[in-house]
C-alpha cells in the first residue's frame, strides 16, 4: 500500500524535474517578493527607527527570507486539483481508485513538496545569502525545534486546504474559495507581517485561529523570538489544531462521499 | 480566363534543429544547436481556373498543409510566387483574405464560447458585409446546411458535424470567390458527409466558387473533384482530370468469378490471378488489351462460373500506385 | 481612414458587448473573486499602515501619501486587466495555431488579439482601488482640481499602455521560443511592487531601471510624487511626470508593436 503512494510521489517529483521553465518563473517571482519585502523593512527601520522592537532589522529579514522559502515547500495543490476536478466532472472516476482519494492527493503535494525544496527552496535561500547574507537560525536547538513545528505548520495548511476544496463539492458554483482562503491566511498567518506587529485586539482573537500557527510559530521558533517553553505550548496548540482540522475533515468527506456517490458527480 | 490562383516556383524551406537525447546532449543542444534545413515545399507550380474544384492529395507530410497556408497567407514562402484573385497574399494579406473562405477541419474558426449565431454577427462586421447580402446569404446556408436547429447553441457544444456544417457556413458568409477546406469531412457520419458534399457541389454549380480540397478521404475526392493535384515530398507528382489520372496509374480493372466447384487450371492469356478465396478468383487484366466481355467469354469456355462482377479501380487505387512509384526516403 | 476607423470600432464594440453578455451568464463564480480581492488589497494597505505606525513613514512617505500611490497603482492595474487581458495569452495563442485564425480575418492581428476580450471581471480589482485612492486623496489632501483630474486621466492612460507594452513585448518572445512560458506572473509581481510602493525603496540601481529601461516607475509612483510633492527618490526629472507618463506610455507601445510585428513576422516565416 505505501508502495503505492511512494509511486505517486516519486512520479510527482519527476514529472517537476522537467517543467525547468516554470520553476525558474516561480523562483524568480517569490525573490522579487523577497527582495522588495526586506527592502521594505530595511525603510521601516532605517534611522535606528525600529531599535526599541523585540525583533532586529536581522531577524525580520531572516524572518522574511525564511517565510517564503517555508511557502514554496508547503505545497497544497489538492485545494486546486478537487476544484478543477469537480468542474470538469472528472472526480467522480478518481473516487473508484482503489487508495483513499484524499490520501492520493497527499502523496501528490509531498512529492511536489520535494521538488520545491530542491527547485524553488534552496535557490531561493541561496540568493537571499548573496543579497542579505545567510538567514541563520538564532541557535542549533531553535533549529531542530523548528523543523518538526514546519512539519505540523503544514499539516494544518493541507487539512485547511483539503476543507476547501471540500466546500467545492457543495457550491462549485461560487468559484474557487481556496482563493479566499489563501487571502486570509496570507495575513493572519503572519507570513508577510509577524502578528507581533499587529493591534492587541487583533493578536488575542488571532490566538483562538488556526492561522499564526502556520508561520508565525516555526518562524519564531527559527529566530529566537520564543523561548522553548513557549515553543513547545506553540507546537502542542498546533497539534492540537491539527486533530480538530482533521476531525472535521474526516467528516465532511464521508458525508460528501455519500452524496457525490449518490448524485453520480 | 485569367487563372483565380496562380502559384510558381514555390519553396518553403524549414529549419530543423536537431535534439539529441540524455543530459550532455541537451547541454550541447541548447548552446550549440545543430540546425538542417529541409525543403517543406519543394518546386511547386499550377495554376487554377476560376469554377473548378480541385482535390490537393498526397501522403501525411507531403507538403500540402504548407502549400495551403502559403495560399492563405498565414506562411510566407522562401521563394517563388502566388497570386491569388490576381493579388500577392504576401504583399497584401487583408485584400486576399477577404476572398477566401478558409474551413479547417481540426481546427473551427469559430468563436469557441459564443453562440453560432453570434459568430456570424461578428463576421459580418469583419468582413464589412452589407446587410442585404448578409441576411440573403445567411437565410441560404442555414437552410441548405440546416442550421436553425442550433443557432443559439454556444460553439463549445456542439456535435462535430454541426460545427462543421458552422464552420462551412461561416466560411461563405462573406461570399468568396475561393473555398479552401481542409479536411472537412473528418470524423463525420455517413450523412453528414453527403450533405457537406451535396453544398459544395451546390455552391460550386450556382456561385461558382472555386474550391480547393485537401483530404485523405477519398470518396470526397472521388464525388467533387473534376481535376486532382498529387503531392508528394514536396513535389507535384500529379496533376490533370480525375478520370485521366486513374487511366494513366491503374489501367486495369478487376473481374471476380465465382466458381460452381473447384478447378485446377486457373490460368489464362489475357489476365493474372491476383487473389483466390476458396472458389473466388481475381483476375486482373488490362483495359487496354482486352474487354470485360471478351475476357468473360473466353473464361466461361475454361471455367463453371456461377457468378461474376467486375471492379473498376477507383482513386485510392491509382494514389496507392503514387504513393508506390514515389516512396518517401 | 475614417471608414477604418468607423470598421475597427464596430467590431471592437461587437466584442465587447458579447463578453459582457457571456460574463453576466454566471455570475456566481464571481464570488469567490469578490471576496478575495478586496481582502487582499484592504489587508495589504492595512499593513502598510501598521508598518508605519509602529516605525516611521517610509522614506517620508506617510500613511496618506502611501495610501494615495497603492490605490492609484490598483485603479491603474485594474482597467489593465478589463482591457487587455489577452496579452497574458501570447503565448498560448502561439502554441496553439491560434494566430491562424486572426491571420485569415481581413483586419489587424494585434488589434483582434486586443479587443476580443474584454475582462469586466476586472472591475472587481477597480473598485478596492478607487475606494483607497480616493480615500488615500481625501487625508493626503489632494485637490480635486479640473487640471488635477485631466492630469489623473492621463496617468492613468499612460499607464496602461506602458503595462500593455511590458505584457505584450513579454508574449511575443515566444513566438521565437515557441515554448509555453508564462512570465505574466513575475511581471505581476514586479509591477505590483513597483507601482503600489514607494520605488525609493529600492537600492539605486533598481530605482534606475525602472525608470529608464523598464520604465514602470512612470505608471503611478513618479506621477504620484508629483502630486504630493513627495520624495521621488534619487532619480530627479523635469517638467511635470504627468506629461512624461502618457508620453512614455506611447512610445513604449508603440515600440512593444513594433516588437510583436516583427514577432508576426518570424511566425509566418517559420510555422508552428
Amino acid at each position: 500500500m505505501l508502495q503505492a503512494y511512494w509511486y505517486i510521489t516519486k512520479m510527482k517529483l519527476l514529472t517537476n524535474l522537467t517543467y525547468r521553465f516554470e520553476v525558474f518563473t516561480s523562483v524568480a517571482t517569490n525573490l522579487i517578493l523577497m527582495l522588495a519585502s526586506v527592502f521594505l523593512w530595511q525603510t521601516a527601520y532605517k534611522g535606528g527607527a525600529g531599535s526599541a522592537e523585540a525583533l532586529s532589522l536581522q531577524d525580520i529579514t531572516t524572518y522574511t527570507i525564511l517565510s517564503i522559502t517555508i511557502s514554496t515547500i508547503f505545497v497544497c495543490d489538492v485545494q486546486n486539483t478537487v476544484y478543477y476536478k469537480i468542474r470538469e466532472g472528472q472526480i467522480v472516476t478518481d473516487f473508484y481508485r482503489p487508495i483513499p482519494l484524499l490520501a492520493c492527493y497527499l502523496a501528490e503535494d509531498i512529492g511536489e513538496m520535494f521538488s520545491s525544496l530542491l527547485n524553488r527552496a534552496l535557490p531561493l535561500v541561496v540568493f537571499a545569502s548573496i543579497f542579505f547574507g545567510i538567514p541563520w537560525p538564532s541557535s542549533f536547538q531553535n533549529f531542530l525545534i523548528f523543523l518538526p513545528s514546519c512539519l505540523l505548520s503544514y499539516a494544518i495548511l493541507w487539512l485547511l486546504s483539503a476543507l476547501v476544496g471540500l466546500i467545492a463539492f457543495w457550491v462549485m458554483e461560487l468559484g474557487n474559495m481556496g482563493n479566499v482562503k489563501d487571502s486570509i491566511v496570507r495575513v493572519l498567518s503572519g507570513s508577510i507581517v509577524p502578528l507581533w506587529f499587529f493591534p492587541e485586539s487583533v493578536q488575542t482573537i488571532s490566538k483562538f485561529l488556526p492561522f499564526q500557527y502556520t508561520y508565525q510559530t516555526p518562524l519564531g521558533i527559527y529566530i529566537g523570538n520564543t523561548s522553548i517553553t513557549e515553543a513547545l505550548t506553540s507546537m502542542a496548540v498546533q497539534a492540537a489544531w491539527i486533530a480538530i482540522l482533521y476531525l472535521i475533515l474526516a467528516a465532511g468527506w464521508a458525508r460528501t462521499k455519500k452524496k457525490t456517490l449518490i448524485q453520480g458527480g | 480566363m485569367d487563372a483565380v490562383i496562380e502559384v510558381k516556383d514555390l519553396v518553403k524551406e524549414y529549419i530543423i534543429v536537431k535534439k539529441e537525447s540524455g543530459l550532455r546532449g541537451s547541454i550541447k543542444s541548447l548552446l550549440f544547436p545543430k540546425k538542417t534545413k529541409f525543403n517543406g515545399v519543394n518546386g511547386i507550380s499550377f495554376s487554377i481556373s476560376p469554377g473548378e474544384i480541385v482535390g490537393y492529395i498526397g501522403p501525411n507530410g507531403a507538403g500540402k498543409s504548407t502549400t495551403i497556408k502559403m495560399l492563405t497567407g498565414i506562411l510566407h514562402p522562401t521563394a517563388g510566387s502566388i497570386k491569388v484573385c490576381g493579388i500577392s497574399p504576401q504583399a497584401d494579406r487583408k485584400a486576399v483574405v477577404r476572398k477566401l473562405g478558409v474551413v479547417f477541419g481540426q481546427r473551427t474558426q469559430l468563436y469557441w464560447d459564443l453562440r453560432l449565431g453570434e459568430s456570424f454577427e461578428l463576421l459580418r462586421r469583419i468582413y464589412q458585409i452589407d446587410q442585404v447580402s448578409y441576411e440573403e446569404n445567411l437565410a441560404v446556408l442555414t437552410d441548405v446546411l440546416k442550421l436553425h436547429d442550433f443557432m443559439n447553441t454556444p460553439v463549445r457544444q456542439l456535435s462535430l458535424g454541426q460545427r462543421m456544417r458552422g464552420d462551412i457556413a461561416a466560411s461563405m458568409l462573406h461570399s468568396p470567390s475561393v473555398l479552401f477546406l481542409d479536411e472537412p469531412t473528418i470524423g463525420l457520419d455517413a450523412d453528414a458527409k453527403h450533405a457537406i458534399r451535396n453544398f459544395i457541389k451546390e455552391i460550386n454549380r450556382t456561385r461558382g466558387v472555386t474550391v480547393i480540397l485537401t483530404t485523405h478521404d477519398l470518396d470526397d475526392v472521388e464525388q467533387l473533384c473534376s481535376r486532382i493535384i498529387v503531392v508528394n515530398n514536396g513535389k507535384i507528382v500529379e496533376d490533370g482530370p480525375i478520370g485521366s489520372i486513374i487511366h494513366k496509374l491503374t489501367p486495369h480493372r478487376m473481374l471476380v468469378v465465382e466458381l460452381q466447384e473447384p478447378c485446377q487450371d486457373l490460368t489464362t492469356p489475357h489476365a493474372t490471378v491476383i487473389k483466390q478465396e476458396g472458389l473466388k478468383i481475381w483476375y486482373q487484366f488490362e483495359k487496354e488489351s482486352i474487354s470485360a466481355s471478351e475476357l468473360i467469354a473466353a473464361l466461361s469456355q475454361k471455367l463453371p462460373i456461377q457468378d461474376i462482377s467486375v471492379k473498376e479501380p477507383n482513386v485510392e487505387d491509382a494514389i496507392r500506385e503514387v504513393y508506390k512509384t514515389t516512396a518517401t526516403v | 481612414m475614417v471608414s477604418t476607423i468607423k470598421h475597427y470600432v464596430s467590431v471592437a464594440s461587437c466584442w465587447a458587448r458579447l463578453a459582457i453578455q457571456r460574463q453576466l451568464e454566471y455570475p456566481l463564480f464571481l464570488f469567490s473573486w469578490l471576496l478575495m480581492i478586496p481582502i487582499q488589497y484592504f489587508s495589504g494597505i492595512w499593513m502598510l499602515k501598521i508598518i508605519v505606525d509602529r516605525f516611521q513613514a517610509l522614506n517620508g512617505w506617510d500613511f496618506p501619501q502611501l495610501t494615495f500611490l497603492y490605490g492609484l497603482g490598483l485603479i491603474s492595474h485594474g482597467i489593465f486587466v478589463v482591457f487587455f487581458i489577452n496579452t497574458w495569452s501570447i503565448d498560448h495563442m502561439v502554441i496553439n495555431g491560434g494566430f491562424d485564425r486572426l491571420l485569415l480575418r481581413p483586419m489587424n492581428v494585434f488589434f483582434q488579439l486586443v479587443a476580443s476580450y474584454v475582462n469586466f471581471i476586472g472591475l472587481i480589482d477597480c473598485i478596492p482601488g478607487i475606494i483607497i485612492f480616493v480615500y488615500g486623496a481625501e487625508i493626503a489632501g489632494f485637490e480635486w482640481s479640473l487640471v488635477n483630474i485631466g492630469k489623473l486621466i492621463l496617468v492613468l492612460i499612460g499607464g496602461i499602455l506602458i503595462r500593455a507594452a511590458l505584457f505584450t513585448s513579454l508574449g511575443t518572445i515566444a513566438f521565437w521560443t515557441k515554448r509555453n512560458g508564462s512570465m505574466v506572473g513575475f511581471a505581476l509581481t514586479m509591477l505590483e511592487r513597483a507601482t503600489m510602493y514607494p520605488l525609493s525603496m529600492y537600492p539605486y540601481f533598481l530605482q534606475a531601471l525602472f525608470t529608464f529601461l523598464i520604465p514602470i516607475g512612470f505608471i503611478s509612483f513618479y506621477p504620484a510624487a508629483e502630486f504630493l510633492h513627495a520624495d521621488s527618490g534619487g532619480i530627479d526629472l523635469p517638467l511635470s511626470f504627468a506629461l512624461w507618463t502618457p508620453v512614455v506610455g506611447i512610445i513604449c507601445f508603440l515600440i512593444a508593436g513594433g516588437i510583436f510585428k516583427f514577432g508576426m513576422k518570424n511566425y509566418e516565416s517559420a510555422g508552428s
